[in-house]
C-alpha cells in the first residue's frame, strides 16, 4: 500500500462505509451480500501482509477456521453472546498468528510462503483429528443464533445481522487504513521495499513482521467468527487450504494496493461464484484465469484497471 | 508394541517415504537451479496420477504407467514451461508463486472436468498384487516394489548430477546461471531440461502412488504441502536434505497410523514444528 499523503479516515473510509450500506440495496440476496463481507474480512488480511510489508500468505485460512471454531465453541458451548464471542475468537486469531509467526519470520521469501501454505495444511489436519471438539467432517452444528449483547439486539434477524457483520467489518477495514497511515505503517512500507535497508537503519523487520502477521491473523479470525455468525455452523472447510487460496485470491483480483481492494475482489468472487456455480461448477477455470491476468497485466488488481488503461491510452504497451 | 511390529511400520514407512523424496527432489532441483517455486508441482504429480488410472482402464494394468505417466508429465511441464512459465522469470517470486499456483487449478479443474470429483481407485500390478513373508510379517510386494523403484531412481539421480557432463551442468547452473551463459552454455535449455525432468519425477511419484491411495482431484494439494515440508526441512536445492526430510516424514507418518490413525498426517506438521523450533532453517542448517 502507498502511504504517501495517507490519511484516516479519508475518501476511501467513506467509500467502503457506503459500499458496505448500499451491498444489500444492490444485490438480489442478503446472503449473498453477507457472503461478500465475510470474504473481504478474511481478504482484507492478505491484502494487509501483502500490501503493507510484501508478504505472501498461503496460510489465512488456519485463522479463519480457529477464528470460526473459536466463536463457534463459545456461542454453544459457553452461551457467550456474538460481540463477546467475536472478540475472544479475534484475540485467539493474533495468539495463533504470533505462535506460528515466531517460527515463519525467521525464514525469509520462499520459505515463508511455504510455511504459510504448511501451517495452513497443520491447521487442517489439526480440525481432522479432534472431531470431538470440531466435529471433524461432519462440521460443527447448532450454533444457535444469539444476541450480539447483553441480550440485547437477536441475530435471527437478517437485517440486523447484516448491520452487524457490516460494523465488524467496517471495524477492520478502518484497522487497517488506520495501521497503514500509522508511523508503524511506514516502517512496513519501508521494509517491503528494501529489508535490508531498513534493517540498517535500525529498525528489527522480523518484529515488525511479527507484528503485521498477528494483527492479520486476528483480522482473518475475526472473518471466521464472522462466518460462524452467518452460518451458524462451521463446515470443516473453514480451515482447508481452499480458504486460505480463496482469501488470498479475493485480495489478489481486488488489488493489494488499498483495503478497498479487498471488497471488490470478495464482491467479484462471490458474485462469480454465486451466479457460476449453478451453470458452471468448474467456473474457478475463470478465476486461474483472472488470477493469471492479474499477475502479469495488472499489478494493482481490478482496483487499478482505470490506471493501466490511462496509461495504455497515452501511451504504446511494450510488454 | 514389540519392536517387530516397529520395524515393519518403520520399513513402510521408508516406502512412503521414498515417494516423497521422488515428488520432492525436482521441486527442490528446479529451485536451486533457477531461484524458481513451482507451485504446479503437485499438479504434475497429480495429472501423472490421473494418467496412471486412465492407462490401467485402457490396458488392464498399471505397469505401462510407469513409463507412460512420466513422460506425459514431462511434456506437461515443458509445454507449461515454454507457453507461461519462462514469461515469469523475470518477475519477482511471489509473481512466479502466483501464476503457477494458478497453473494447478487450470490443471485440477482440467483433471475434474475429464474424470469427476469422485475419487478413483488404481489396481495393484498383478505381478506384485501377491505378499512378501518377511520375518513372520506379510509385507506388500508392491510397496517393496516401490521402494525398490525409489532406491534406482535416487542412485541414478546421484550418479547423474555426480558424475554425467549433465549432472555438471545442472551443478553450474545452479551455482551461477549468469557465468553458465557467459561460458558459453545455453543455460535455458538446461532450464527446460531441469523443468522436464522434475515434472518427469513428479509424474514418477504420482504414478506409483496411484495403486497405494488411488486418484482424487485434491491430491495434487496434498502432495505440494508434502513437498513444502521436504523441502523447509531439507533446504531448497539440496539433494542429501530432501532424502533426510523425506525419510523422517514418511517413517513418522507410517508410524503415528499405527498409534494415531487419525493424527497419521497431523504428525507430518507436527515434526516440522518441532524440528523448525530447535532449527529454524531445517535439518541441513543452512539459511
Amino acid at each position: 500500500m502507498t502511504t504517501e499523503g495517507l490519511r484516516f479516515p479519508n475518501g476511501t473510509t467513506v467509500v467502503i462505509a457506503v459500499f458496505l450500506i448500499a451491498l444489500p440495496c444492490i444485490l438480489p440476496s442478503l446472503t449473498l451480500a453477507s457472503e461478500i463481507l465475510v470474504l473481504a474480512t478474511g481478504a482484507l488480511s492478505c491484502t494487509l501482509l501483502l500490501g503493507s510489508v510484501g508478504l505472501l500468505s498461503f496460510g489465512q485460512g488456519l485463522y479463519f477456521g480457529l477464528g470460526a471454531y473459536v466463536s463457534a465453541i463459545l456461542i454453544r458451548d459457553f452461551e457467550l453472546t456474538a460481540l463477546a464471542a467475536t472478540i475472544v475468537a479475534s484475540l485467539a486469531g493474533c495468539l495463533l498468528a504470533a505462535a506460528a509467526g515466531l517460527l515463519i519470520v525467521r525464514r525469509q521469501g520462499v520459505y515463508f510462503v511455504m510455511l504459510t501454505l504448511a501451517f495452513a495444511q497443520m491447521g487442517f489436519f489439526l480440525a481432522l483429528a479432534f472431531p470431538r471438539l470440531t466435529g471433524g467432517e461432519n462440521g460443527f452444528g447448532n450454533v444457535p443464533r444469539t444476541t450480539i449483547a447483553f441480550g440485547q439486539f437477536a441475530l435471527s434477524n437478517p437485517l440486523l445481522l447484516y448491520a452487524f457483520l457490516a460494523f465488524l467489518s467496517f471495524a477492520a477495514f478502518a484497522l487497517v487504513q488506520r495501521i497503514v497511515a500509522s508511523p508503524f505503517g511506514s516502517v512496513l512500507n519501508s521494509i517491503r521495499y528494501n529489508e535490508s535497508r531498513s534493517e540498517a537503519l535500525g529498525y528489527d523487520a522480523r518484529r515488525f513482521k511479527l507484528a503485521a502477521v498477528t494483527m492479520a491473523g486476528g483480522i482473518a479470525a475475526l472473518a471466521g467468527a464472522m462466518n460462524t455468525l452467518m452460518l451458524s455452523f462451521v463446515p470443516l472447510s473453514a480451515i482447508d487450504v481452499e480458504t486460505s487460496e480463496r482469501l488470498l485470491i479475493a485480495s489478489l483480483i481486488g488489488g493489494v494496493g488499498s483495503p478497498l481492494g479487498a471488497l471488490i475482489g470478495a464482491s467479484v468472487l462471490s458474485a462469480m461464484s454465486d451466479f457460476l456455480s449453478p451453470i458452471w461448477p468448474r467456473w474457478s477455470t475463470i478465476v486461474a484465469v483472472l488470477l493469471i491476468v492479474t499477475v502479469l497485466f495488472l499489478r494493482d488488481g481490478l482496483l487499478g484497471l482505470g490506471g493501466v488503461l490511462r496509461r495504455q491510452g497515452k501511451e504504446m504497451p511494450n510488454g | 508394541m514389540s519392536a517387530q511390529v516397529l520395524i515393519f511400520g518403520a520399513l513402510n514407512g521408508v516406502g512412503i517415504g521414498m515417494i516423497y523424496f521422488i515428488l520432492s527432489v525436482g521441486l527442490t532441483m528446479i529451485f536451486g537451479l533457477m531461484q524458481f517455486v513451482n507451485f504446479a508441482h503437485g499438479a504434475f504429480y497429480m495429472v501423472s496420477a490421473y494418467a496412471a488410472f486412465a492407462i490401467a482402464q485402457w490396458t488392464g494394468s498399471v505397469l505401462p504407467a510407469f513409463l507412460i505417466s512420466p513422460i506425459l508429465a514431462a511434456i506437461f511441464a515443458l509445454v507449461s514451461e515454454r507457453l507461461l512459465l519462462q514469461r515469469t522469470y523475470s518477475l519477482p517470486h511471489e509473481a512466479q508463486i502466483l501464476i503457477t499456483f494458478a497453473l494447478a487449478i487450470l490443471a485440477q479443474e482440467s483433471v475434474t472436468m475429464i474424470f469427476g470429483t469422485l475419487g478413483k481407485n488404481v489396481p495393484v500390478p498383478e505381478v506384485f498384487s501377491g505378499v512378501l513373508i518377511l520375518g513372520g510379517f506379510v509385507y506388500p510386494s508392491y510397496r517393496l516394489f516401490v521402494v525398490g523403484v525409489a532406491v534406482a531412481v535416487a542412485v541414478a539421480m546421484w550418479l547423474a548430477i555426480e558424475r554425467t557432463r549433465f549432472g555438471a551442468m545442472v551443478r553450474a547452473a545452479a551455482e551461477n546461471a549468469e557465468m553458465m551463459g557467459l561460458l558459453g552454455f545455453d543455460s535455458r535449455k538446461v532450464f527446460m531440461a531441469a523443468f522436464a525432468f522434475g515434472g518427469a519425477l513428479a509424474g514418477l511419484a504420482g504414478a506409483l502412488a496411484a495403486p497405494l491411495r488411488g486418484v482424487e482431484p485434491l491430491m495434487g494439494r496434498e502432495a505440494l504441502a508434502i513437498a513444502f515440508v521436504v523441502v523447509i526441512l531439507g533446504g531448497l536445492g539440496s539433494f542429501n536434505g530432501a532424502l533426510l526430510a523425506a525419510l523422517l516424514i514418511g517413517i513418522t507418518q507410517s508410524l503415528m497410523s499405527m498409534i494415531w490413525p487419525g493424527g497419521a498426517h497431523l504428525m507430518i506438521y507436527g515434526v516440522m514444528t518441532m524440528i523448525l523450533a530447535f532449527r529454524p532453517t531445517g535439518l541441513m542448517g543452512r539459511s
